[in-house]
């Protein structure tokens, strides 16, 4: 041990381990230093004064501290934990690992340093070490509870549901009778359910169904033990044990769509496909006929039927469901019914009953063969309804005419403008739909829905600074901003990165991006604490539950956005370097050998002093961060505001490279990643990889047009190049040679050939048809005019349908402006590039990107409407005696100033 | 329609990109996990047809006062999917668990004064009365009715001998450094 202290100075180093626990730091480093006033190079006390420093946020003195403090007692082990515990506030846990286990040599028993060291094996899943620790905390102190429990979850963890059962007996064992005393019944209960259902996970469903009717009395959440029972039951077979419970699963929760699903496995009447038979049909809606009499105001049994029924069935059922609604005025009635769209028929069956309401309501009042009037408002909800649909099955005109007449009929219903914003980003119109959304907004300031919709769409149409200026109306706190990033609000994070990259701006755009990958990270860290608080309340399978949800957090859609925008970004600078950048590198390399050290070296005392200053500035801001609350709100000046720094990145393929290997191993089964990994690794001259992500494509989907572009691309690439001279080339040379007969779509063709081939497959598809143009130019760029035609040529054929009003075409927007691009960049024909353009009008006359004759870039446009409804909300604002609040004018005028009319 | 189930930790992601979409009182993802680790049997979430969250109720038991009481911490439903009764649904599931599982006396929950759709909710469709007004309880300024409905009855006898940290909106929860065991010098 180290030097021994008096015992003055021993109580006062007592206190400042109190000090540092409870927080009371300025205390702890008062005793510290009179410590050190008569015993400088009492290395515990330097550790521990280091320790309460990096509390302070003075990290780098905490660092030197701690570390003079190890030198000066090499073989304590208080100073190897504090050095452990340093790494771990700054997430460096291998090397806090290493403190420990350095520590745990001089102090093998230590119960401190263990338990410390098995929450660290939990946070990175070194499993096998988890459970050595915690069988030796369990050895240690075979009286703690929580020690039994840790033994057995670590066991768990490690694969060893078995074991984790003994364990938990074993525990069982040592406890009383009549346990668990009052105010350690859900503890104990939630336990029991975490044994039972590791006998499930071992596959003893006949134990675990007979332990869980043994412990009964002793399990406090009878919903669970219900849930847990049937699912047993279920799995040996007792079918009708099943479907009794499931039926008073029901009477419990009768809107849980699971219950429903468990009840029709146990009558034998669920297929996973929902392909049923007409006699499956039949006994089905027999069922739901019986369960609509017990659970009449449950909406889930009279909407189910409507997966499973068909034809004149199907209909009778939907306008059973339907009428209510729209009497009601439910505004989701269409996100309801969505799902049905994609079964064959359902929608043409759909619009038929809505239009033969929406008509019979408008003749006479009401609904068809009924003759209770209808309240006025139901016209209203039908043609909400109806705008929907249409806008679902791509007529948006249609769609536009029956919202516009919806609004017209009762225009104090904000669900109207924002479904018509809905629409008209689907027909292109992103400003108009921006537009029509801030005026929902301003209907309902107090609202937060409508704001965060209003922001979305703004961003969407590329208006970032008014849509900031939006979002920042609901996020005040007091005299502090509680702003979007600290609240984690990704969607907005994401929306924004992505506009900034479409207007070009990289900084800011990566900025966003990797905000949102800090926030991921962030939650990784978030687990950290409840280790051990998970092992004293008892709530383990939530725990392992949240384990395995930490472990996939990276497979998060969000995650994905961020991580592709951020390596779109990394690759475009790659692509195109910033100009200063250029320009400077230009200057740079005009220099003599020396000169460039001199301006290398000006640039690291530039970079060192404006880190400086952010820092200086951030010690300003925590000096002066008490408010008026009396809270200290240390908010850390940012240095980088507008994403500079970023884009100064030295080899933005490495940092791309980063992510890439995250999706890689998070979301392999996304093209997206494969397609980012194609771009990337052929820009590095990665062959061998380029062909690995090739290949992904070809298993996830061959027939992708992308995925041909890429296997095309690559060995047309690969066939241009030298012929091999390093050991490696060759090397590479074969691989290649031994991979390219195993790829079918290359068997024995020609580049030429295969990308025939795969037209004959799909010929009548746009966007296969550009594929093959786009190659054919690559292959042969003197067949640019014959790839051109071969474009231009394309026809958009009219979708077999019975629907009752208008055609619908084949083509959509987004495919449509992807090909523009492809005319005006790779094929790079101006004049074909137009010419899409002004066909593309006609078949999208609200886009604004093919400026058609209805969008925002035209005179006759939404935005005509849109002052005609200002004027009459002016109107109605007199009348009402309302005043325009400044914000709601301020909303307009600002949306106003950003109109391309 | 949407179905009405309890949370999973799968679902904490969705619940909160919900919340920041409908309301101005947010918080980070700590303070979900903090409340499904804690009071798993508490949080619901609705869910629609798509698999989409489109609103949950987020719930805690009181752990620093004598009697055995529930708390709402949040309740929110997506504009879009409003009139279809989610919130009452929400509220009597995570109302029914804390009577059963913890044996609640009473449920409390904080209300915006001018949040009137909220508090005819709560007064006439759920039965809660106003017990107080906290002054300045929103972070914007603005006071909150302090609500409260009595539940049928205990079953058991159930009072906490934890003690916690207290967790403000928006606050992170359980925070700090592991307690070293550095008090053993010699």
């Amino acid at each position: 041990m180290g030097a021994s202290l008096p015992p003055k100075e021993a109580n006062l180093f007592k206190l400042i381990v109190k000090s540092y626990e409870t927080k009371q730091y300025k205390k702890g480093l008062k005793a510290a230093d009179a410590i050190l006033k008569k015993f400088p190079d009492h290395g515990e006390t330097l550790s521990m004064k280091g320790l309460t420093l990096n509390c302070m946020d003075r990290k780098s003195e905490a660092y030197e501290l701690v570390r003079q403090g190890l030198k000066n007692d090499l073989k304590s082990h208080v100073c190897w934990h504090v050095y452990g515990l340093l790494y771990r506030s700054d997430r460096e846990y291998r090397e806090a690992i290493k403190c420990y286990r350095n520590a745990l040599r001089i102090d093998p028993d230590n119960i401190e340093i263990l338990r410390d060291l098995s929450l660290l094996q939990a946070q990175m899943r070194d499993l096998s070490g988890f459970v050595e620790t915690r069988q030796q905390l369990l050895t240690l102190k075979p009286n703690h509870r929580m020690n039994w429990i840790g033994f057995s979850v670590a066991h768990h963890l490690n694969s060893n549901s078995f074991k984790a059962v003994e364990i938990l007996e074993a525990y069982e064992g040592t406890l009383d009778e009549d346990h668990p005393p009052e105010n350690e019944r859900c503890e104990h209960g939630e336990m029991l359910l975490y044994k039972i259902s590791l006998l499930e996970e071992c596959g003893f469903l006949e134990r675990a169904l007979e332990e869980l009717h043994k412990k009964e009395s002793k399990i406090v959440d009878k919903l669970v033990y219900k849930e847990q029972e049937v699912s047993l039951l279920v799995k040996l077979g007792h079918l009708d044990e099943g479907e009794a419970l499931y039926r008073a699963l029901l009477s419990m929760n009768p809107d849980n769509y699971r219950y429903y699903e468990g009840l029709q496995k146990c009558v034998g009447l669920y297929l996973e496909d929902g392909q049923y038979s007409p006699d499956q049909i039949d006994r089905l809606d027999s069922l739901y006929k019986t369960l609509v009499q017990q659970y009449k105001w449950s909406s889930a049994v009279k909407r189910i039927p409507l997966d499973f029924l068909q034809g004149g069935q199907f209909r009778e059922a939907a306008d059973s469901y339907i009428r209510p609604l729209l009497t009601k005025g439910v505004p989701s009635l269409f996100s309801d019914l969505s799902s049905l769209y994609n079964h064959p028929g359902k929608a043409d069956i759909l619009e038929q009953l809505i239009l033969e309401l929406e008509h019979s309501i408008r003749m006479s009042g009401h609904y068809p063969g009924r003759t209770d009037k209808e309240p006025p408002s139901t016209l209203m909800w039908t043609l909400f309804l109806l705008a929907q649909h249409y806008d679902r099955r791509g007529q948006y005109e249609i769609a536009l005419s029956k919202i516009d007449e919806a609004i017209e009929h009762t225009p104090t219903v904000i669900d109207l403008y924002s479904v018509k914003s809905r629409i008209l980003k689907h027909a292109g119109d992103l400003v108009a739909a921006a537009a029509f959304a801030d005026e929902a907004r301003c209907m309902d300031l107090a609202d937060r829905y409508v704001n965060s919709e209003c922001v979305k769409r703004m961003l969407q149409a590329d208006q970032v600074a008014l849509a900031e200026k939006t979002a920042v109306l609901f996020t005040k706190d007091g005299d502090q901003h509680n702003n979007l990033h600290d609240m984690q609000c990704m969607w907005y994070e994401l929306a924004s990165g992505e506009s900034y990259f479409r207007q070009g701006d990289l900084g800011r755009a990566l900025k966003k991006f990797l905000a949102v990958e800090k926030h991921y990270a962030d939650i990784t860290e978030d687990q950290f604490d409840f280790h051990s608080y998970c092992l004293r309340k008892m709530t383990l399978r939530t725990y392992v539950e949240m384990l395995k949800f930490q472990d996939q957090l990276h497979s998060h859609a969000y995650f994905h956005k961020a991580a592709a925008g951020a390596i779109r970004c990394y690759i475009k600078l790659h692509d195109s370097p910033p100009k200063s950048t250029a320009e400077e590198d230009d200057n740079m390399s005009k220099l003599l050998p020396s000169q460039k050290k001199k301006m290398r070296q000006k640039q690291r005392k530039a970079e060192a002093r404006a880190k400086k200053e952010a820092e200086e500035k951030n010690e300003e801001s925590s000096a002066s961060g008490v408010s008026k609350s009396g809270k200290r709100h240390v908010k850390p000046v940012d240095p980088d505001p507008n994403g500079e720094k970023l884009l100064q990145v030295e080899d933005p393929l490495s940092e791309a490279t980063k992510y890439l290997k995250l999706l890689q191993k998070n979301s392999p089964d996304s093209l997206e990643t494969h397609l980012l990994s194609f771009e990337l690794y052929t820009r590095k001259q990665k062959i061998l990889l380029a062909l690995q992500a090739v290949k992904q494509l070809l298993r996830l989907d061959a027939e992708h047009p992308d995925s041909h572009r890429c296997l095309i691309k690559f060995f047309h690439k690969v066939g241009s190049m030298n012929a091999p001279v390093t050991d490696s080339e060759k090397l590479i040379w074969s691989v290649l040679e031994a991979e390219r007969p195993t790829i079918s779509q290359l068997h024995e063709k020609s580049l030429f050939e295969a990308n025939n081939s795969f037209l004959e497959k799909h010929k009548d598809s746009l966007m296969h048809r550009a594929a093959f143009a786009e190659i054919l130019h690559i292959l042969d760029s003197n067949r640019k005019s014959e790839a051109v035609k071969f474009v231009e040529d394309s026809t958009n054929n009219i979708v077999p349908r019975n629907g009752a009003l208008g055609p619908i075409r084949e083509w959509n927007l987004t495919d449509c402006i992807a090909v523009h691009k492809l005319l005006e960049t790779v094929l790079a024909d101006q004049d074909a590039g137009l010419r899409w353009k002004v066909r593309c009008a006609e078949y999208f006359p609200y886009s604004t990107y093919f400026e058609g004759c209805h969008s925002s870039a035209s005179p006759n446009s939404a935005f005509s409407q849109l002052r005609k409804n200002s004027e009459n909300e002016s109107l109605n604002h007199s009348v009402d005696g309302q005043n325009v609040g400044s914000i709601t004018s301020n909303g307009k005028l600002e949306a106003f100033k950003d109109l391309t009319i | 329609m949407v179905c009405i189930r309890k949370a999973t930790v799968k679902d904490l992601l969705a619940m909160q990109a919900c919340n920041l979409f409908c309301l101005p009182e947010n918080y980070q993802m700590k303070y979900y996990l903090y409340h499904i680790l804690s009071w798993p049997q508490l949080l619901y979430v609705a869910e629609d047809y798509n698999g989409r969250i489109v609103g949950y109720v987020l719930a805690k038991m009181e752990e620093e006062t004598t009697d055995c009481h529930g708390h709402i911490t949040s309740l929110a439903v997506l504009r879009t999917h409003r009139k279809l009764g989610l919130a009452t649904k929400l509220m009597t599931a995570a109302q029914n668990a804390m009577e059963q599982v913890f044996g609640a006396e009473y449920v409390s929950l904080h209300v915006r004064k001018s949040n009137r759709a909220a508090f005819n909710l709560y007064t006439e469709t759920l039965g809660y009365k106003i017990h107080d007004v906290e002054a300045k309880y929103y972070a914007d300024g603005e006071d909150a009715y302090d609500m409260r409905k009595q539940l049928k009855g205990k079953q058991h006898h159930h009072h906490h001998h934890h003690h916690h940290h207290r967790h403000e909106h928006g606050g992170g929860c359980c925070s700090g450094e592991p307690k070293g065991n550095v008090a053993k010098a010699t």
